[in-house]
């Protein structure tokens, strides 16, 4: 029965297909961008170079509206048509229905049990490991019938639904993905996307065709190609000479040149990814008298710099300085009147500094280079505002994360990226909280406090909001009171098209061409 | 001559060996691989899982004795991101970057060799000093500038594009960034080119030649040009030997899908067993090129084969 429903639809989209080739007025895309990921199973593949493909050769059960909210505040339902929390560990999702794979099998609740699988992403060796994170908490995905999915959790979890936006809720072909094995499916990926793969080669280019059998057509271009150009100038050069369509990662200094150059638009986006620092508050054998173990010293770090007139320098209006965990894409628990306890204020740095029993030491600032734009950059100026009140910091730039890792350092580079969760849970609880890599890893830089573990468990707890906001709010001053790191700015990153190519991803590195989205 | 060759060789072979080890050593220790493969703030068990599928949790011997056992099998490892062999992935990746080097090399021979004639010809005459402050430029140019100067100028001014996107890989493409590749190898064949026969044609053979009444243009092709051209094998042979290692960053700025690209791609994505068959076969390329010279040599000049 299956198989004859797939040769039927088999048919019918091939129809479609020969249908719109003979009337294909559709043009289509060329992004050029500066890498891709070496796999596009989208859950091992979880990256930004990957992240600009995934959406457009699969779909999410959830997808997050984009196209009316550059923040995409609101969820919309997509390959799960509706969702219902039956109990309050387990959710019941019922999924769309008609929905096919671009070699026309019709998706079911067993892919989507697949895709969510212990076996794949949250067992005790699973196929795709990047995707633990995400599908952490779940203890049971079940198909309880052709189009019904129940997912469990170990904890009740009132915003489970947000995940479902995340790569957890890309939908993979389990027929396929079985028969090809895991490597191959990275390289020939499958999904119900609007685009159907139609070669792949990691170091050049990735070519896709209009999949016309997509259950949320028409698809607006005829196909899209996301060609490898690792310099920029090169990328602009083609953008301008009219070759590509698209390019990614315009560099901040670059941003007025390319705009003002004619046929050309450029969109700087500031995504839910905030590039900070975390203080080494550890003392340990390689760094045996840390003076940032003193609070007070951190505190006086974090005065002593004027990051609001950094930004404003380094990305005029593009981004902004977010008081710690406070931000826009939070809907209610977002409070643009609340601000950071410490800013800008180098007296109130001077009397921390006194305080504190800093001697004037050398403190190293491990940062990797090139990985977020203009960061550099900004630790030049806050390395001489750090001078100017007496404290002295070396900027140790390095090539990739691992170097960055190696101890000895004081402070480390990092970032937080806010998805997950529709609340702060994820920067908040799971990046510093007692199973995060800020505490557990070998490059841990601090140890929560009893009443940091004792509010987190409430947050974590608490089913309504009321109750999370206000766990919430007395978390942020308990980290505000360690200041364990300093938040820079909102990540940026930078598009440019041609100006008559009318797409806009929102506030996002996901770049998506589907009608949603191009018009 | 038995005892020069097998001399040549063995050391060939040791410089393979030195070569191996030192990837092996240096790529161990410029960055955890398994760090790289998982998300940045990735926990140590994930990083841990990497390390082991990767096989890089067993004590470093042990992955050395597996390597070097590997590369005497012919198996030079699976790349831990694709699962295809290092060896097709190079291999996919060769013809397009042997074509630029390949045109890149008849560039600089076809138009460095006869300028550097041309100037020792007309030596202290005006075409002889344009000739080599024209090498000197192209020579001291750096090829990335030079490639950029050149697509910008392409893009901005002509409304071309001379980047080797998707259509990249056909010969009027291969141009551009072929004549990025060859400048400096253009610049510094004429300077020897030059040079060398300079040497040659003030030597007593050839005045003796001259008064003999041989025909000029004989005297140059017959005499002159075979002694000339010893210098010149030796620069051409470690031009060939330098085609897959000297094309990374053209490929990089003209987006050429060759192998220097995937070897840029490898080191950033950690991807060892690429990595390490791709410096491999670039110095397999070195040696045997130098072989092949020291060989020529043998053909090329009679002295040689006499000692």
């Amino acid at each position: 029965m299956a198989t004859l429903r797939t040769l039927a639809l088999g048919g019918l989209s091939a129809l479609a297909i020969a249908a719109s080739a003979t009337a294909d007025d559709r043009t289509a895309i060329t992004i050029a961008v500066d890498n891709l990921w070496p796999t596009m199973d989208p859950v091992i593949g979880i990256s930004t170079t990957g992240a600009r493909v995934h959406s457009n050769l699969f779909d999410t059960l959830v997808r997050r509206n984009r196209w009316e909210d550059p923040d995409g505040k609101s969820l919309v339902p997509w390959l799960a048509e509706s969702w219902e929390r039956t109990t309050p560990n387990v959710w019941t999702i019922q999924l769309r229905e008609g929905v096919t794979f671009h070699d026309g099998h019709v998706m079911d609740a067993e892919d989507v049990a697949f895709s969510m699988s212990a076996e794949r992403l949250w067992g005790p060796e699973p196929l795709a490991r990047r995707g633990t994170r995400y599908a952490r908490g779940i203890i049971r995905v079940e198909a309880t019938g052709p189009l019904t999915v129940e997912v469990e959790t170990e904890l009740p979890d009132p915003n489970f639904i947000f995940r479902l936006v995340t790569p957890l809720g890309f939908v993979l072909p389990k027929h396929y993905y079985e028969a090809v094995g895991t490597d191959e499916f990275g390289q020939k990926p499958m999904g119900t996307g609007p685009y159907k793969l139609v070669s792949f080669d990691p170091s050049t280019s990735l070519v896709a065709e209009a999949y016309d059998g997509y259950w949320n057509g028409p698809v607006p271009a005829s196909g899209l190609t996301f060609q490898i150009v690792p310099e920029f100038s090169t990328r602009f050069a083609g953008l301008a000479a009219g070759e590509f369509d698209v390019i990614v990662s315009v560099p901040a200094d670059q941003v007025d040149t390319v705009r003002n150059t004619d046929g050309i638009r450029v969109m700087e986006k500031s995504i839910e990814n905030y590039p900070m620092f975390a203080f080494n508050t550890l003392s340990t054998e390689l760094l045996p008298d840390n003076p940032l173990t003193d609070a007070n010293l951190r505190k006086a770090m974090v005065t002593a710099i004027d990051r609001k007139g950094i930004v404003e320098a380094l990305w005029g209006d593009a981004t902004f300085v977010p008081s710690p965990f406070n931000f826009p894409e939070y809907g209610d628990y977002f409070d643009p009147e609340r601000k950071a306890r410490f800013t800008y204020d180098p007296d109130r740095s001077r009397e921390f500094l006194a305080k504190s029993e800093y001697d004037g030491q050398e403190l190293i600032w491990h940062i990797t280079r090139g990985f977020y734009p203009n960061y550099e950059t900004a630790a030049e100026f806050m390395v001489e505002q750090w001078r100017d009140v007496g404290i002295n910091v070396r900027a140790k730039i390095v090539d990739n994360f691992s170097l960055a890792y190696k101890r000895p350092f004081h402070m480390l580079n990092m970032s937080m990226s806010s998805e997950f969760s529709g609340d702060p849970y994820r920067p908040l609880w799971m990046d510093w909280g007692p199973l995060s890599s800020r505490t557990r890893a070998s490059h841990k830089t601090w140890v929560p406090t009893d009443k940091f573990l004792e509010l987190g468990e409430k947050f974590e707890a608490a089913q309504e909001f009321k109750a999370r906001h206000a766990a919430y709010l007395e978390l942020v001053e308990e980290w505000e009171n360690v200041t364990p790191g300093m938040y820079l700015w909102r990540n940026v990153v930078s598009y440019a098209t041609r100006d008559d190519l009318a797409w806009d991803p929102g506030n996002s590195a996901v770049t998506i061409f589907d009608k949603m989205y191009l018009e | 001559m038995t005892a020069f060759i097998a001399f040549k060789i063995f050391r060939a072979v040791v410089t393979l060996l030195v070569t191996v080890t030192l990837v092996f050593v240096f790529i161990r220790f410029s960055g955890d691989p398994a760090a790289a493969l998982a998300p940045p703030d990735a926990p140590q068990e994930i990083i841990d899982q990497y390390a082991k599928a990767m096989g890089l949790d067993k004590p470093l011997w042990q992955q050395y004795a597996g390597y070097l056992g590997g590369i005497f099998r012919g198996d030079f490892g699976y790349s831990i991101h694709t699962g295809k062999s290092a060896l097709t992935l190079f291999a996919e990746r060769l013809p397009a970057t042997l074509r630029l080097g390949g045109t890149a090399l008849l560039i600089a021979i076809l138009l460095g060799i006869p300028l550097g004639s041309v100037a020792a010809l007309n030596r202290r005459t005006l075409l002889d000093r344009c000739v080599m402050a024209f090498s000197v430029f192209a020579f001291a140019m750096p090829n990335f500038l030079f490639g950029l100067i050149m697509i910008l100028t392409g893009a901005l001014v002509f409304n071309t594009y001379l980047g080797g996107s998707s259509g990249a890989g056909s010969w009027a493409g291969v141009l551009p960034p072929a004549l990025t590749l060859g400048l400096a190898a253009m610049g510094s064949f004429a300077r020897f080119a030059r040079s060398s026969l300079l040497e040659t044609i003030n030597k007593p053979f050839m005045r003796a030649a001259e008064a003999r009444g041989v025909p000029f243009l004989r005297r140059l092709v017959r005499h002159a040009a075979p002694n000339a051209a010893i210098p010149l094998v030796t620069l051409i042979g470690l031009s060939l030997g330098g085609l897959i290692a000297g094309s990374v960053v053209t490929e990089q700025v003209f987006a050429w899908p060759g192998v220097g690209q995937l070897l840029v791609r490898s080191v950033a994505t950690r991807d060892i067993a690429t990595v390490q068959f791709i410096v491999l076969a670039v110095a397999f390329t070195m040696v045997l090129a130098n072989l092949m010279v020291d060989l020529l040599y043998l053909v090329i000049d009679p002295r040689i084969r006499a000692k």
